[in-house]
């Protein structure tokens, strides 16, 4: 029987212990609308369905160590079309969670945007359209930096004519310090987010 | 109005379509008598819409044909066409039912001549094909009709088209002072043959029913497919009335979706197998996908499957299909999904697309009624606490023809020992 395959059903069962919405999967008929409409898909390792059907086979290793849980940045587009009401996004932020938590860690691209994404809704309880994008492209020192800010002029100089990205600082939200008491519990919870 | 005596030994059947007649003809042989009633100006429901059954696809015709027959010689059954129930009360073995008719302004006298058809210039969506056709404001349901007798659309009723049709007719058959009528019944038992609607398939708004024009519906295709359909049996893509060199069917087209229908109708993948026989019969060239999530051919309906298999032409591919957009240029339409079987992404062009909707089971809405119960989907469920109201055919569970003679033979045996047992 050198075709055989033994299912481990040990890791589907610890995902749906521990990854929050992980027991959601339980629901998928494998039929792929998810993969099929995910916007990120070519840039994904795995897609949704994919993800699903490797906790199933018990592949701990290619989930918990892949890109596409990290990439979910919540359009709903899979929840809003799932047949089955899974809320894959939950489900995807939960995996992602959770393999942080593992000892995971994202690319390193993905892990400074999440990690400047995170100090910012911290520091002014929004996001600065210029300041982020900035602060990521710099991460990988000067001239990365500048070959990114010049790719994404275009852009830029779109987004400000539209005023959609403003020539000042963003300032702080009324009530920054109640978000931050909220935020503070949702990490001493252990739900602070896939990247936090 | 219709002199309808009836007594407490009398069964109602609610709806005209296979089921309902069936039920209606079981049980006047068996002795009861039985008024039918039907809201379509004819009987035999979406059975006449269709091309051919499956797996032996044969025409619904020559059934048809034969079950009227017994009708016309069957004095115990009385039908009425344009009829719905307007209210039921009372209990099993006493039930009082209320029928409201609609006027079809044209009486028995019609002969089916035409002349009226001939003089009216004004037109209508054609109902019976799904309104891919237009047909004149008096015409003829469909060419096997029964009763055979034309209509008037009541949008040129008292206008100068009604007149002109009045005035065609030799044999004063058109009648433009018929009005709304009503009558009571008294019964002992009711069969619910209240049939089934296809799901709407604009409702799935990412496959663009509706919007997309070569984008129709399995119920459109069966149209398409009959000689007496809007294109004569041919296999057109509405947009450019070409003929398609590649077809795509959608399985599951709403259903087994919680966001619309959430089970299986169990029918739309034969519907769809023998649609590709129709298609792989008249266009040998012609290349068909069909997108699924499962094959659901059960029984000696996977002979039917495995058939369509062997076809090279004939492509199954595991996905449901997450997109539709459309070529604004050609009208063609590219389909996005994931290929689950080999983890694929797909983006394919296809000249048409059929969706396979599923079976919307009729919800009548009476103005009072016993419990006439329900399940979460909105099937009729026959109520252990409630006897005498018996469910037969689509209204109860989705499924196909075969079944739902055999379930309204049922539904009829049901009606009979309620009346028998007291």
């Amino acid at each position: 029987m050198e075709n055989k395959v033994n299912y481990d059903p040990s890791f589907a069962e610890e995902v749906f212990r521990n990854v929050d919405a992980g027991d959601e999967i339980k629901m998928c008929m494998n039929c792929g609308v998810c993969a099929g409409s995910c916007p990120l898909r070519e840039h994904m390792d795995y897609p949704p369905r994919q993800i699903f059907a490797l906790i199933r086979a018990g592949k701990r290793e290619e989930v918990l160590g892949s890109q596409s849980i990290m990439l979910c940045t919540s359009c709903y587009t899979c929840a809003v079309k799932c047949p089955r009401s899974i809320p894959v996004i939950d489900v995807m932020h939960g995996l992602a969670h959770y393999a942080l938590k593992q000892g995971y860690v994202p690319r390193k691209d993905t892990a400074a945007f999440g990690g400047e994404f995170w100090k910012q809704v911290y520091r002014l309880g929004r996001i600065d359209e210029k300041d982020l994008p900035r602060r990521v492209f710099f991460s990988g020192g000067l001239i990365e930096g500048v070959r990114a800010m010049l790719n994404f002029m275009d852009i830029g100089i779109k987004l400000m004519l539209h005023r959609r990205m403003k020539l000042l600082p963003e300032r702080k939200i009324k009530g920054i310090q109640s978000l931050r008491k909220m935020l503070d519990k949702a990490e001493r919870l252990g739900k602070g987010g896939a990247i936090a | 109005m219709a002199d309808v005596q009836t007594t407490s030994q009398a069964i109602l059947v609610v709806g005209g379509g296979m089921s309902g007649i069936t039920a209606a003809l079981e049980a006047a042989e068996a002795g009861y008598d039985v008024v039918l009633v039907e809201r379509n100006p004819y009987l035999g429901g979406r059975v006449t819409q269709l091309y051919q059954y499956f797996p032996k696809l044969c025409p619904p015709n020559c059934g048809l044909e034969i079950n009227f027959r017994r009708m016309r010689q069957n004095p115990k059954v009385r039908f009425f066409t344009m009829a719905e129930v307007a209210s039921i009360s009372g209990r099993e073995g006493d039930y009082d039912v209320t029928v409201k008719m609609a006027p079809r302004y044209v009486n028995e006298k019609c002969t089916c001549c035409g002349k009226c058809a001939e003089a009216c210039e004004a037109e209508i969506d054609n109902p019976f094909n799904y309104g891919m056709d237009k047909i004149k404001a008096a015409y003829l349901p469909h060419e096997f009709a029964f009763p055979m007798r034309y209509i008037l659309d009541p949008s040129i009723v008292g206008t100068d088209q009604g007149k002109k049709c009045l005035d065609a007719c030799e044999y004063g058959a058109i009648d433009p002072d018929m009005k709304e009528t009503t009558f009571d019944l008294k019964v002992g038992a009711i069969v619910w043959a209240a049939g089934w609607n296809p799901y709407d398939a604009a409702k799935i708004d990412y496959y663009g029913f509706g919007e997309y024009k070569n984008v129709i519906t399995n119920v459109m295709m069966e149209r398409m497919a009959a000689p007496n359909g809007p294109t004569g049996g041919r296999i057109l893509r509405p947009s450019d009335k070409k003929e398609p060199k590649n077809i795509a069917f959608i399985q599951c087209a709403g259903s087994r979706d919680e966001n619309h229908l959430p089970y299986c109708s169990g029918i739309c993948c034969l519907a769809s197998l023998k649609q590709t026989t129709y298609v792989r019969e008249r266009k040998p060239d012609c290349d068909i996908a069909i997108f699924f999530i499962d094959i659901r051919a059960l029984d000696r309906l996977e002979d039917f499957y495995v058939k369509v298999q062997a076809d090279p032409k004939v492509a199954f591919i595991k996905s449901k299909i997450a997109n539709i957009t459309e070529d604004e240029g050609t009208g063609n339409l590219i389909l996005e999904g994931e290929n689950t079987r080999t983890g694929e992404q797909i983006l394919m062009n296809f000249d048409m697309v059929v969706l396979a909707t599923g079976m919307v089971p009729n919800r009548i809405e009476l103005d009072a009624a016993p419990d006439v119960t329900h399940d979460e989907y909105g099937f009729f469920t026959n109520n252990p606490e409630q006897p005498g109201i018996y469910g037969a055919g689509c209204v109860r569970t989705p499924t196909d023809v075969a079944s739902s003679v055999q379930d309204a033979t049922a539904g009829a045996l049901k009606a009979i020992q309620s009346i028998a047992r007291r």
